[in-house]
C-alpha cells in the first residue's frame, strides 16, 4: 500500500527506514550526475583503489556522459608525466576559457564608444571592487596565452607530433595561433588610450598593405569603419574581440581537440618504433585512468596557473593605460606587445608591404604546410637535425626582429624631447616616466634647478643663488624684436607663459625643500642626464617648475636650456678637438636654446613606481 | 511521376570486367539539384557581396574634404619651422627658394604623425623613425614615399594666384605678398618615391 496515492520516496522510507532510504537516494543521485558512478565508486577511486565492479564504472561518465565524452576514459602512462607535453595543450585550453570568464567580467564595466570607453577603463580600475585585478588578469593572461600556445606549437614541433597521421592537427593549430593573435590585436584597441589607439592604427595601415590594392584598402576601410579608426572602429573591433573571433576560436579548437582524440597523444619519439603510430593502442598495464589520476592532476594544473597568475598580478604586474587617445598627436614610444615585436622589428627594415605582409604571411604559410613538406617518417631527434635546426634558425631570427621592434632601438629623436619623455611619459608596460611616481606631497611648489644637483650638497644654496644671478645678466635674441636682447629669465619666462603657466615675479631658483628627497633624487637623474648628452646639449641646465593647477591636480613643467650644437643627419658635429661644433650668432656667441614640456599630476593618481 | 533515366550505354563500358564507371546523362532530378545549388551559389555570391557593402564605412574622402581658407600672414616665413594645423591635418611650410607647400601630416609609411623637430631641423616620426625634410622629401627610414601634399591655391597681393602643379611641388613665391591660401583637403597629391 503506497503511503501517497501515488509510488514515491515515502514508500522506500516506509519500507527500509528513513536513513537507509535517503542514503539510496543520495546514491542514485550521484550515479545519475556523474553519469555512472555511486558514492562507492567515487570514494573507491579517490582512494586509489581498483574497481569493484564491472564494467568499470569510471569510464562510464566517458561513454553516456556529454562533459567527458571528448576526453580519453585512460591516457599512456609515457604521455602523463611533465614530459613531452609540458600540459601546453591543456594550459592553452584553460587560458581560452580563462580569458573569456574575466572577458566577460569586464564587459559589465565596459561600452565600446570612444566617448566613454577611457573613463570606464578609469572607473574599473579605481572605482570597481577588483576591477583592477581583474583587468590586470585579462591582460596578463592574454600575453600567457600567446606565450603558452607558442610553447606548445614548439613542443609539437620538436616532438614531431606533427607527422602522418597528425597533419591536419598541426594545421588547425596554426589556425588557432592566428586567432589568438588576432584577439590580441582587436582587444589592444578597446581601452581607447593613447597605445592603444596608435598601435591598432599602425596595424590597420599594415592590413591596407594588403597586396592588390583593392583588397587592402577595402580591408582597412572595412576594420576601421572611417578614414580613420574612430566610434564605428572601435565598435568593429569590440565585435570582432567579444563575438566573431571567440566563435570560431571555440569551433576550431573542437576541431583540434577532436583530432588529438581521433589519432591519439603521440608518444615521446623514443617509445614508439620509428613508422608506427602506436599511440592509440594503450597496453593494459601502461593505462592511467582519467578518473581519479589526470583529472585531479588537471585540476592541480589549472590550481597552480590561476595562483601564478594572481600572484603575479598582486604584486609585480601592472597593465599600462596611458593617457586618453588623441588622434592628432602620435606618442614617442608607442611600441607592439613583445609577441608583437618581430614584425615591428622587421618593418624598420624597409617595404612594409613587403615586411608587414608577405614576410609574416611566408612564415606562417611555411610552418603550416610543414607536415605536408616534412614526410620523413622518424620523429627521434636525432633523425631530424635538419628540421629541428631550421627551426631554431627561425625562433632566432624572430628573437632577433623582435630585438629590434623595441623602442630604444632606431627610432631616435632630438635629445631634449627625449629627456622630456623620460621623465614624463604615462605608464607603459611596466615603466613610467621618472617624475610620476614621485608622492603627491612631496611635489613641493616651486622652482628647482638641476645646478643644485652638480653641486655639492653645502654648496647647494650658494649655487642656486648664482644662478639666478646668471640667467638675470645672461642676454639671449628677442624672438619677438629682431636686433633686440632679452635677459634668459625672461626668455624662459615667456616661453612659459605660451604654454600657459604664468610666472607674474618671474622666475627664482630655490633648492629643494629637505621633506622632498624623492624629488631631489629625480632631479639628480634629470642633471645627470643632461650631463652625458652633453655633446648634443651643450652646457645645458635643467630646470623642475612645480605649481598647484586645481585643488588636487599639480603641474610639472621641465625646461631644458643650452647652447645650440651644429647638426648634421641628427648627429652632432664633433670638432678636431673632441668637442662639439657651437652654432654662433653673427657675434660669435654661441646661440641659446630653451625648449619646455609639462605634464599635469593628479593627488589621487597613485603611479607605481617599479 | 515516374523517373525514367535515359541512359547511354557506352558500347564497350559495359562488356569489359572490372570497369565500374559509366558516364551517363543527368536525371532530371539530379539536374534540378545542380541547379539549385548554382543558383544557391549565386545567392550567397550576392549576399557577400551585399555584406561588404553593408560594412563598408560611409564618409567622404580622406578629410572632410572640404577646403581650408588662411589669411597669407598664417604662413610661416620662409625657412622658419612650419606651422601644425591639427584640423585640417597638415602643415604649412615655407621654403627657401621652393616656396610655399601644404604636407599632409601623416607618415607615409603606417599612419602616425610624424613631428617637426627644431634640434634636427626635420620631421620625425615616431613610431619607426622615417624623416622628412621642410618640403616633405624623403631624407631616411621605411616609408615608401615624401609625404604628400594637397593642392592648394595662392592668392597674392597683385591679384596673381597660384596653383600647385600636378606633382605636388612646392608654389614658388618669387617675393610677392601672400593674400589669401586655399588648401583642398579633398584633393590629395601623393609624390612618385621617395623625392
Amino acid at each position: 500500500m503506497s503511503v501517497l496515492p501515488f509510488p514515491s520516496f515515502l514508500d522506500d522510507v516506509k519500507e527500509k527506514g528513513l536513513k537507509k532510504a535517503v542514503f539510496e537516494l543520495v546514491d542514485e543521485s550521484v550515479e545519475r550526475l556523474t553519469a555512472g558512478m555511486n558514492v562507492q565508486d567515487i570514494r573507491e577511486a579517490l582512494r586509489g583503489e581498483p574497481a569493484s565492479r564491472k564494467p568499470n564504472p569510471r569510464l562510464q561518465p566517458h561513454a553516456d556522459g556529454f562533459w567527458l565524452h571528448m576526453r580519453p576514459g585512460y591516457f599512456h602512462s609515457d604521455m602523463t608525466g611533465l614530459y613531452p607535453t609540458f600540459r601546453l595543450g591543456w594550459l592553452s585550453t584553460y587560458l581560452v576559457f580563462f580569458e573569456t570568464i574575466t572577458g566577460i567580467l569586464l564587459m559589465v564595466w565596459y561600452t565600446p564608444s570612444p566617448e566613454v570607453a577611457y573613463s570606464d577603463m578609469l572607473n574599473i580600475l579605481g572605482n570597481v571592487p577588483m576591477g583592477q585585478l581583474v583587468r590586470d588578469l585579462h591582460r596578463l593572461g592574454a600575453e600567457a596565452m600567446v606565450l603558452i600556445v607558442a610553447l606548445h606549437m614548439v613542443r609539437t614541433f620538436f616532438t614531431g607530433s606533427y607527422k602522418k597521421p597528425r597533419q591536419f592537427t598541426w594545421f588547425t593549430g596554426l589556425i588557432l595561433l592566428a586567432i589568438t593573435g588576432f584577439l590580441s590585436f582587436s582587444g589592444y584597441l578597446l581601452p581607447w588610450d593613447q597605445l592603444a589607439l596608435w598601435a591598432v592604427t599602425i596595424g590597420a595601415s599594415m592590413i591596407e598593405a594588403t597586396p592588390p590594392q583593392i583588397v587592402g584598402d577595402n580591408l582597412n576601410l572595412l576594420i576601421r569603419g572611417g578614414p580613420e579608426i574612430a566610434a564605428n572602429g572601435l565598435l568593429r573591433f569590440y565585435l570582432l574581440h567579444v563575438l566573431l573571433l571567440p566563435a570560431l576560436l571555440f569551433v576550431f579548437t573542437g576541431v583540434h581537440y577532436y583530432k588529438v582524440i581521433v589519432h591519439g597523444h603521440s608518444l615521446p619519439p623514443r617509445k614508439e618504433n620509428i613508422g608506427e603510430d602506436t599511440a592509440k593502442r594503450v597496453p593494459l598495464d601502461k593505462r592511467v585512468y582519467f578518473i581519479p589520476d589526470v583529472l585531479t592532476s588537471e585540476i592541480m594544473w589549472l590550481g597552480v596557473t590561476t595562483l601564478i597568475l594572481v600572484v603575479l598580478c598582486i604584486w609585480f604586474y601592472d597593465a599600462p593605460l596611458e593617457h586618453h587617445a588623441d588622434p592628432q598627436v602620435t606618442p614617442l614610444g608607442t611600441t607592439a606587445p613583445w609577441y608583437f615585436l618581430w614584425i615591428q622589428g622587421a618593418l624598420k627594415l624597409g617595404d612594409k608591404v613587403f615586411w608587414g605582409i608577405i614576410f609574416p604571411g611566408l612564415i606562417l604559410g611555411l610552418l603550416a604546410v610543414w607536415p605536408y613538406l616534412d614526410v620523413t617518417v622518424s620523429r627521434r631527434y636525432a633523425d631530424r637535425r635538419f628540421a629541428i635546426t631550421f627551426f631554431l634558425s627561425i625562433i632566432s631570427f624572430v628573437t632577433i626582429l623582435s630585438y629590434m621592434g623595441l623602442a630604444e632601438f632606431g627610432v631616435r629623436t632630438s635629445p631634449d624631447v627625449e629627456i622630456f619623455h623620460e621623465m614624463t611619459f604615462p605608464p607603459a608596460h611596466n615603466h613610467v616616466g621618472k617624475l610620476l611616481p614621485v608622492p603627491y606631497e612631496q611635489l613641493v611648489a616651486g622652482v628647482y634647478s638641476t645646478r643644485q644637483t652638480s653641486a655639492s650638497p653645502e654648496d647647494a644654496e650658494a649655487a642656486i643663488g648664482a644662478f639666478n644671478a646668471e640667467i638675470e645678466q645672461q642676454m639671449v635674441p628677442d624672438p619677438l624684436v629682431a636686433g633686440s636682447t632679452i635677459t634668459l629669465e625672461e626668455r624662459v619666462k615667456r616661453d612659459l607663459e605660451v604654454q600657459h603657466l604664468p610666472l607674474p615675479s618671474g622666475l627664482t631658483f630655490r633648492t629643494v625643500p629637505s621633506d622632498a628627497p624623492e624629488l631631489l633624487q629625480q632631479l639628480q637623474y634629470f642633471g645627470d642626464r643632461l650631463l652625458a648628452a652633453n655633446n648634443e646639449l651643450y652646457n645645458a641646465w635643467g630646470a623642475i617648475i612645480i605649481s598647484q593647477n586645481q585643488d588636487n591636480l599639480k603641474r610639472i613643467d621641465l625646461v631644458i636650456s643650452w647652447d645650440e650644437v651644429k647638426v648634421e643627419n641628427g648627429e652632432p658635429v664633433v670638432g678636431a678637438d673632441g668637442k662639439p661644433v657651437l652654432v654662433l650668432d653673427v657675434n660669435g656667441n654661441p646661440m641659446r636654446r630653451v625648449s619646455t614640456a609639462h605634464v599635469f599630476v593628479h593627488k589621487d593618481a597613485a603611479y607605481f613606481s617599479h | 511521376m515516374a523517373t525514367a533515366s535515359v541512359t547511354k550505354a557506352k558500347p564497350d563500358g559495359l562488356a569489359k570486367a572490372g570497369q565500374s564507371i559509366q558516364v551517363c546523362a543527368p536525371s532530371r532530378r539530379e539536374f534540378l539539384y545542380y541547379i539549385w545549388g548554382a543558383s544557391i551559389a549565386l545567392i550567397l555570391g550576392q549576399a557577400s557581396a551585399g555584406l561588404i557593402w553593408f560594412a563598408l564605412p560611409r564618409f567622404k574622402e580622406g578629410e572632410f574634404g572640404g577646403t581650408f581658407s588662411f589669411a597669407g600672414d598664417a604662413i610661416p616665413p620662409a625657412g622658419e619651422p612650419p606651422v601644425n594645423i591639427p584640423s585640417g591635418r597638415f602643415w604649412l611650410s615655407n621654403i627657401t627658394d621652393e616656396g610655399f607647400v601644404a604636407l599632409y601630416g601623416v607618415c607615409t609609411h603606417l599612419g602616425c604623425l610624424p613631428k617637426w623637430v627644431e634640434t634636427n631641423s626635420r620631421f620625425e616620426c615616431p613610431c619607426h623613425g622615417s624623416k622628412y625634410e621642410l618640403n616633405g622629401k624623403w631624407i631616411e627610414g621605411p616609408a615608401p614615399r615624401s609625404l604628400d601634399r594637397f593642392k592648394t591655391k595662392l592668392t597674392f597681393d597683385d591679384g596673381s594666384t597660384a596653383e600647385t602643379n600636378e606633382n605636388g611641388d612646392p608654389i614658388p613665391l618669387n617675393g610677392k605678398k601672400i593674400l589669401n591660401v586655399a588648401i583642398n583637403t579633398g584633393a590629395r597629391l601623393k609624390r612618385n618615391g621617395q623625392v
